[in-house]
């Protein structure tokens, strides 16, 4: 699973323990005996409802379809099968925003389009996050005049932006990743590790 | 709002049970005594329903007002400009060849035919022309973009209507396309490869190789492609005989491209106004029969065939030579002069920063784009940038004839008909 | 390079109007392979009705209408050329027919009736330039909100979304009737 959160750790030689994070709150087993084995094998696993309840909000970010322009098909390429984002858990994109928590806003945002926008993000439940992919979500991009919104974040909140005109599919696996990171709470504030 | 006509359904005071029901129903387009359930009346006989601008299937922000009737689209007011990014403002902003990225950006499927047109028409103007090595090139790689637009449409439009396989097809095939821009300038998407003048640069020696993968692999992928969709029953049942325009109202729309040619109009700008050596190049300009939905995915997927004819030509028979012309109004001079002779180096300078000045004047330039008929009239004032640069979008058209392709269509089937007529909101609303 | 064929793109529609309507030709001009003929806002529907329907001419295609912005012509010519540009694709043919109007009187009859396709191409003139066309069915903005102000393609609309100021140009934070009118990237 990876990220620190370790429920888990298969031992080397075969043998498991169950390791408890240091501030859950658990009791560490002193050593993997018989009767820890048979615990394990039927499927105990102890954590803070915190940590699960995080590493299920990040281990499937459901993105609502949000392409708007030319980084929409790089968000497209992302989810196809050469870069396949079902890895990350962003399997499924929702066309709807009540069934969504990611909202990617990929492309120019129009003044036009903008009440669009925020009516769209207001509609999603809570928890949720955005990524401004792509130079023009993040800043207007290359497009500084009347039409375009200088930046997405005057409109919603924005959790990680992406440079790029596209921004590689790399790009924004990278900025997927670095949002769970961020849900996991391993990143105080605006601090990228 | 438009003050519409009253529409009334034909069968809001009929008694179900009559057989004026029956008539009614068969006047819409529904078969009488098929479905099992009573129709409710819900107050209104029609309902207006807003579809987009965030929805799955409009290939962007499209948003379309249809005002229905049951499932019946009775009339459809397409609303656009959820895009409209300032585009012809930009160009009379920045000079030439800064121009160019932002010509990329505009119908972002196929960037480089957009850069194709806006540098035709600006050489029109200054009167100069591109070697043949730098013609033959733009040919290839304008082919490989066709190419790379059109599994695009494929892929989303299949998958419009549910045919999920094809979309991870098409996307698997458009990588290798992307490898091979990303190979000549550096870019996946938005090259910027050709420019006033010429191109970014030759083209380093991995080109060939891949080009020549493409040559050889492609037939076979596309037929690949094919044997998901063409005689797939679901796909005819869903396509055929849908979203029919004749050639007088193709014409009318100014609708061009492949819409035009599913009619049946025999048309096509690389044939009847051959730009950048077309003309060296024996391929054929596919024609459907009856304007459906069905004839143009065959029209397009035949295109692509002859794309890649085009392409092993060009490619077969590429000259050498340089890419980039010399003409010292736009080619920067080559760089062991910038050591000795101040004026070049005064010269590059003013290249770089200031750009080229256009002669005065106006021109009409069209390139066949994958969705049509791609203009740029460009007026110039004697300045180093354009005074006035419309750029005439074939998907704005297309798309104006979708009212009329979707009345009396049902709701399911709009879907269908946005995905055959390929539009790019990019191009739509520039 | 061959953009149009041997001979003059739009040559087709010239001498048909000369022949035919020659009351309505005020200017002819050809330039870089192509011909340009300016006609008055008063002949315009029947010099369009004469190139669609004439058996020689065939222009049925429509292109699209624009303006081009002339802000300092005025008083000696009218500011705006409006643009109509028509495809023959029968005879393989363009053409450009111009119709000046001025700032005050920025009229001109719609032509949504002779082409279909008019339709959308005079409501996205008005929205960006604000020229009136009459008999249009419904003219309102297409591309920016209903309740936009102003005519973006204009010369005298300011288009900035933002300043961004460095130290070599400062002028770019003023307000738009403050910035020096010779600033590279242009002011407007």
């Amino acid at each position: 699973m990876g990220l620190n959160n370790e429920l888990i750790v298969p031992r080397a030689g075969g043998r498991s323990i169950l390791l408890a994070d240091a501030d859950a709150g658990t009791i560490a087993l002193p050593r993997a005996g018989a009767a820890e084995r048979t615990a394990l094998q039927s499927g105990f696993v102890t954590t803070t409802i915190g940590k699960v309840i995080q590493w299920g909000r990040y281990s499937s970010l459901w993105p609502a379809l949000f392409g708007l322009a030319c980084c929409a098909i790089e968000m497209m390429a992302t989810g196809a099968s050469r870069y396949d984002m079902s890895r990350f858990g962003c399997e499924v994109f929702r066309a709807s925003p009540r069934q969504s928590d990611l909202m990617i806003v990929a492309g120019r945002v129009s003044q036009k389009m903008a009440p669009v926008l925020r009516h769209i993000y207001d509609q999603m439940p809570e928890p949720k996050w955005v990524i401004s992919m792509g130079a023009c979500a993040s800043s207007g991009g290359m497009f500084n005049n009347y039409a375009i919104v200088q930046g997405v974040d005057k409109v919603v909140p924005v959790d990680v932006y992406i440079p790029g005109c596209p921004p590689r599919p790399e790009g924004l696996l990278d900025a997927v990743m670095k949002l769970q990171k961020k849900i996991a709470g391993e990143l105080p504030g605006s601090l990228l590790g | 709002m438009t003050a519409l006509p009253p529409l009334g359904s034909p069968t809001a005071d009929l008694d179900p049970l009559s057989e004026q029901y029956d008539a009614a129903r068969e006047r819409l387009g529904i078969e009488p005594g098929l479905d099992a359930i009573d129709l409710v009346e819900i107050g209104d006989s029609t309902m207006e329903l807003n579809m987009g601008p965030m929805h799955p299937s409009t290939h962007g922000v499209l948003r379309l007002v249809l005002n229905l009737d049951g499932e019946v689209v009775r009339e459809c007011r397409p609303d656009i400009g959820y895009l409209h990014t300032g585009f012809e403002k930009d160009f009379e902003r920045h000079t030439y060849q800064q121009c160019i990225p932002y010509t990329d950006r505009m119908d972002y499927l196929s960037p480089l035919f957009n850069n194709l047109g806006f540098s035709l028409a600006v050489e029109r103007l200054l009167g100069i022309e591109v070697p043949l090595r730098g013609q033959y090139l733009r040919v290839i790689m304008c082919e490989l973009c066709r190419l790379a637009s059109h599994l695009l449409w494929y892929g989303t439009g299949a998958l419009d209507l549910g045919a999920t396989t094809a979309f991870v097809y098409a996307w698997r095939d458009r990588e290798k396309l992307l490898d091979i821009n990303e190979l000549v300038s550096g870019v996946r998407m938005h090259t910027s490869f050709i420019r006033v003048g010429g191109l970014l640069a030759d083209v380093p020696d991995p080109f060939y190789e891949m080009v020549g993968a493409v040559i050889k692999t492609f037939p076979k992928l596309i037929d690949e492609h094919e044997l998901l969709i063409t005689k797939n029953p679901i796909w005819r049942q869903r396509t055929i005989g849908l979203g029919t325009l004749t050639p007088e109202d193709a014409m009318a729309y100014g609708a061009t491209g492949p819409v035009l040619r599913g009619s049946g109009v025999p048309y096509d700008l690389r044939k009847a106004q051959p730009y950048s050596s077309y003309e060296h190049f024996d391929f054929d300009v596919p024609i459907g029969r009856n304007g459906d939905v069905y004839d143009r995915y065959l029209v397009r997927m035949q295109e692509m065939r002859e794309s890649l004819k085009i392409i092993t030509q060009a490619f077969e028979n590429l000259p050498d030579g340089p890419v980039n012309t010399t003409d010292r109004r736009v080619a920067l001079p080559p760089r062991n002069e910038l050591n000795t002779s101040m004026e070049s180096l005064i010269h590059h300078f003013k290249l770089v920063t200031e750009g080229m000045r256009v002669p005065v004047g106006q021109v009409y330039q069209a390139v066949e784009s994958p969705r049509g008929e791609l203009g740029f009239y460009l007026v110039s004032d004697g300045t180093n940038r354009p005074y006035r640069c419309k750029v005439r979008a074939p998907s704005f058209s297309n798309l104006s004839a979708l009212p009329h392709m979707v009345r009396g269509e049902l709701i399911a089937d709009v879907v269908a008909v946005i995905g055959s007529i390929d539009i790019v909101l990019g191009d739509v609303d520039r | 390079m061959t953009a149009v064929g041997s001979s003059m793109s739009g040559a087709r529609a010239a001498d048909l109007l000369e022949r035919e309507l020659p009351a309505a030709v005020r200017r002819r001009e050809s330039a870089a392979g192509e011909v340009t003929l300016w006609v008055d806002r008063t002949d315009l529907v029947a010099v369009c009705t004469l190139l669609r329907d004439h058996p020689n001419a065939a222009y049925m295609t429509p292109l699209f209408v624009t303006a081009v912005d002339w802000p300092d012509r005025e008083p000696a010519e009218p500011r705006f050329d409006v643009v109509y540009m028509v495809r023959s694709l029968q005879y393989n043919d363009v053409c450009r027919l111009i119709v000046q109007v001025t700032e005050d009187d920025p009229i001109v009859p719609s032509l949504e009736l002779v082409f279909a396709g008019m339709d959308w191409h005079e409501r996205e003139c008005f929205d960006l330039l604000g020229i009136h066309f009459t008999g249009h069915h419904d003219l309102k903005r297409i591309l920016l909100p209903t309740d936009w102000d102003g005519h973006p393609l204009r010369k005298d609309y300011a288009s900035f979304g933002e300043p961004i100021a460095f130290t070599h140009n400062l002028e770019w934070a003023l307000p738009a009737a403050e910035r020096p009118r010779d600033m590279p990237g242009g002011s407007r």
